[in-house]
C-alpha cells in the first residue's frame, strides 16, 4: 500500500485535478468529506491511501515515514529542512515569496519584518546585509504591515490582490514557489516500483503540459 | 506553572527498565555478533577535540555538534559519530604496520539539538542516541568490501529482522561520471550536495543548466552493476571513452561489477540493491557508500562506506571501510522501541 499525504485546502485543489489527468484514483468524495484519512484498494497503482494534514504538517508525515509520498509547496521544504527527497515539480499552486509593505516604505532601511517563515526571512535579509527584528505571525500577515506592527512583511503572494485590497505594494521578489512531490527516504528505497508507477503517470502528464505550452 | 519535577534537558531521553534492558541486549547481540566475526570491542571518551574530528571533513559540519571550550582554551565536542575516535586510535598502530585492524563499538554519539518537534529517535534527529558499529583497517578490495555488506547482511539475519533493503552507491563514481557527462568540475560539488540532500528536483534542473543533455538522474539510477554490462554498453553511444572523467568511471564502475558478482556468488543480491544516484556527504568517503533501510522505519537504520582517505588525515595512511546501525531505529523496526 502506499500512502499519500496530501495538504487541506488551496493544494488538494491544485493538485487533484492534476492527479485525475494522471489517472491516479482519488476519492470521490475527498473534496466535501470532513474525513482526514481515504482508503481505496486495488487501484491500477495498488492500495492507495490518502492522508489530509495541515500543509505544514505534510513533510513531517512523510519524514516519519507514516505517508510514503506527499505533495507540499516548495517554501515549507525551504523554512523547515525535513528530511526527504523531493521527485518532482508539480508546477502547480505557483506563487512568489515576496518582500512588500506600504509604498511609503519602499525605500527606507528594513527594521522590522513580519512572516510565517522566520527562516527565510533571515536568511533574505541578511544576504541583504540587512539587520532586521523578525516578528513571526501564524496568518494573515499583510495585517501587520497595515497597522504598522512592521514596516514590511515577508510571504507568499498569488494573485496580489490581498496585498491590493490593503494598501501594500510588493518590493522584492524572493523565490517562486510551487508544488513538490516529496517521498520518505526510507520508501523511496523499499517501495521503488510502486513509488515509480505514481511518479511516472504525474511526469507523463507534466510533459503533455509542457509540449502545450510550447505550442 | 509551577512543576514539583525536575527537568530532563532537551533532546535527551530516559530510559525505563524494559527498554533499556532491551538496548542493552540489542548492543550485546550485535557486538556478541560483531566479535564472532573478528571484530575486537573498543570505547573511547564522549569528548573529542574539534580539529580532530575535522580533519578530512568540512567545518560546515561542526553546526551540528555540540562543543565548548576545555580548561585550556581548545574547543571540545561531543563525538557525532564514532569513526573519527577510531581513525585517531588506530593511526599510531596503523603506523607501526599492524594492520588490518577489526574494531566494533557501541557507544552514545551526540548532535546539537534540532527544532524540538522532531528530536525523536525513530526518524527524526535526536540529540543522544547509540551507534553499533565496526570499522575495518588495512585492506581493501573487493572481497573485503563483500564480506562487510555481508557482516552488515547477517547481523540483520541474526535478528531476525525481515524484508531490510541495503542500497550500495559509489562516491568515487557518481562524480566521475557526471564530470564524463560533460558537467564542469566546479559544477560537480553542489550537485552531489543535492543528491545528498535528496532535492532531486533541485539536482535535475542543476544538471540541465550545467551542460547534461539527459536525465542525469534516471541514468544514474538505472545503471545496475548486477547486469554485469560495460559502461560504454549501458549507456549506448553516449559514452565518449576520452572525456575527463571518463576513465575515473568506468574503473569505479568495474569494481561496482565484480562486488556485484561476488554478492550474488554469496547469495546477497535478494537483499542489496544498487542506486548511483545514492550520495552521502562527507567527503572522505572513496569507495563504496551504503544505507540500510527497515520496513517501519522511516530513516536508515544503518549507514556505511569505504573511507580510504581519512587514516592519512590522522598521520598514517591506510584504506578503511566501515558501518554502523542506529541502535534506536533497529529498536523500532523490530517493533520494540518506541512506537
Amino acid at each position: 500500500m502506499l500512502t499519500i499525504a496530501l495538504a487541506k485546502g488551496r493544494t488538494a485543489d491544485d493538485v487533484l485535478p492534476l492527479w485525475r489527468r494522471a489517472g491516479i484514483p482519488v476519492p470521490a468524495d475527498i473534496d466535501d468529506s470532513r474525513a482526514l484519512v481515504f482508503e481505496l484498494a486495488g487501484t491500477p497503482f495498488g492500495d492507495l491511501r490518502y492522508l489530509l494534514a495541515k500543509p505544514v504538517d505534510v513533510p513531517t508525515y512523510v519524514q516519519f515515514g507514516v505517508a510514503d509520498i506527499g505533495v507540499v509547496g516548495k517554501d515549507i521544504l525551504l523554512e523547515y529542512d525535513r528530511d526527504v527527497y523531493e521527485l518532482l515539480d508539480l508546477g502547480t499552486g505557483y506563487c512568489k515569496l515576496c518582500v512588500a509593505g506600504r509604498a511609503v516604505h519602499k525605500n527606507t532601511r528594513p527594521r522590522r519584518v513580519a512572516t510565517k517563515y522566520p527562516r527565510l526571512a533571515d536568511e533574505y535579509f541578511r544576504s541583504q546585509g540587512a539587520d532586521v527584528e523578525i516578528v513571526t505571525l501564524s496568518g494573515s500577515i499583510e495585517l501587520a504591515a497595515v497597522i504598522g506592527l512592521t514596516e514590511r512583511i515577508f510571504d507568499l503572494v498569488q494573485s496580489g490582490a490581498t496585498l491590493r485590497a490593503n494598501g501594500l505594494v510588493v518590493f522584492d521578489e524572493v523565490l517562486d514557489v510551487t508544488a513538490r512531490l516529496i517521498a520518505n527516504r526510507s520508501s523511496y528505497r523499499t517501495k521503488r516500483a510502486e513509488l515509480e508507477r505514481v511518479v511516472a503517470a504525474l511526469e507523463a502528464v507534466l510533459a503533455g503540459q509542457e509540449e502545450e505550452m510550447r505550442r | 506553572m509551577q512543576r514539583p519535577w525536575a527537568d530532563r534537558p532537551l533532546g535527551m531521553r530516559d530510559i525505563y527498565p524494559e527498554e533499556a534492558r532491551r538496548r542493552r541486549d540489542l548492543e550485546n547481540h550485535l557486538l556478541a555478533y560483531f566479535e564472532r566475526h573478528g571484530f575486537a570491542q573498543v570505547s573511547s571518551g564522549a569528548l573529542e577535540y574539534v580539529d580532530s574530528l575535522l580533519r578530512g571533513r568540512p567545518s560546515s559540519q561542526a553546526a551540528a555538534w555540540i562543543q565548548w571550550f576545555d580548561m585550556s582554551g581548545r574547543a571540545i565536542a561531543l563525538r557525532p559519530d564514532m569513526t573519527p575516535a577510531i581513525a585517531r586510535m588506530a593511526a599510531p598502530a596503523v603506523g607501526r604496520g599492524r594492520i588490518p585492524i577489526r574494531w566494533c563499538y557501541a557507544e552514545r554519539v551526540y548532535h546539537r539539538p534540532a527544532d524540538p518537534a522532531l528530536v525523536t529517535w525513530s526518524s527524526g534527529r535526536p540529540v543522544e542516541w547509540t551507534q553499533v558499529g565496526v570499522e575495518w583497517i588495512g585492506e581493501r578490495g573487493t572481497d573485503v568490501d563483500c564480506s562487510l555488506l555481508e557482516l552488515c547482511q547477517g547481523a540483520l539475519a541474526s535478528l531476525a529482522l525481515q524484508g531490510c533493503q541495503t542500497v550500495v552507491g559509489h562516491a568515487g563514481f557518481t562524480p566521475a561520471f557526471l564530470e564524463a557527462a560533460g558537467i564542469a568540475p566546479d559544477e560537480v560539488k553542489p550537485l552531489l550536495d543535492l543528491l545528498a540532500e535528496g532535492d532531486y528536483v533541485g539536482f535535475r534542473t542543476q544538471a540541465a543548466r550545467a551542460g547534461a543533455d539527459t536525465d542525469m538522474l534516471a541514468a544514474l539510477s538505472r545503471l545496475d552493476p548486477f547486469t554485469g554490462i560495460r559502461l560504454v554498453e549501458a549507456l549506448g553511444g553516449r559514452w565518449r571513452m576520452d572525456a575527463p572523467g571518463a576513465a575515473a568511471a568506468e574503473a569505479a564502475w568495474r569494481e561496482l561489477v565484480s562486488l556485484a558478482e561476488a554478492l550474488r556468488r554469496r547469495g546477497l543480491e535478494a537483499a542489496i540493491s544498487f542506486d548511483l544516484s545514492l550520495y552521502r556527504s562527507l567527503p572522505y568517503y572513496t569507495g563504496i557508500i551504503f544505507e540500510v533501510f527497515a520496513p517501519g522505519v522511516g530513516a536508515p537504520i544503518g549507514y556505511g562506506g569505504r573511507y580510504d582517505g581519512l587514516l592519512a588525515h590522522y598521520g598514517a595512511d591506510a584504506p578503511a571501510v566501515g558501518f554502523s546501525f542506529e541502535a534506536e531505529r533497529l529498536l523500532t523496526a523490530l517493533g520494540e522501541g518506541e512506537g
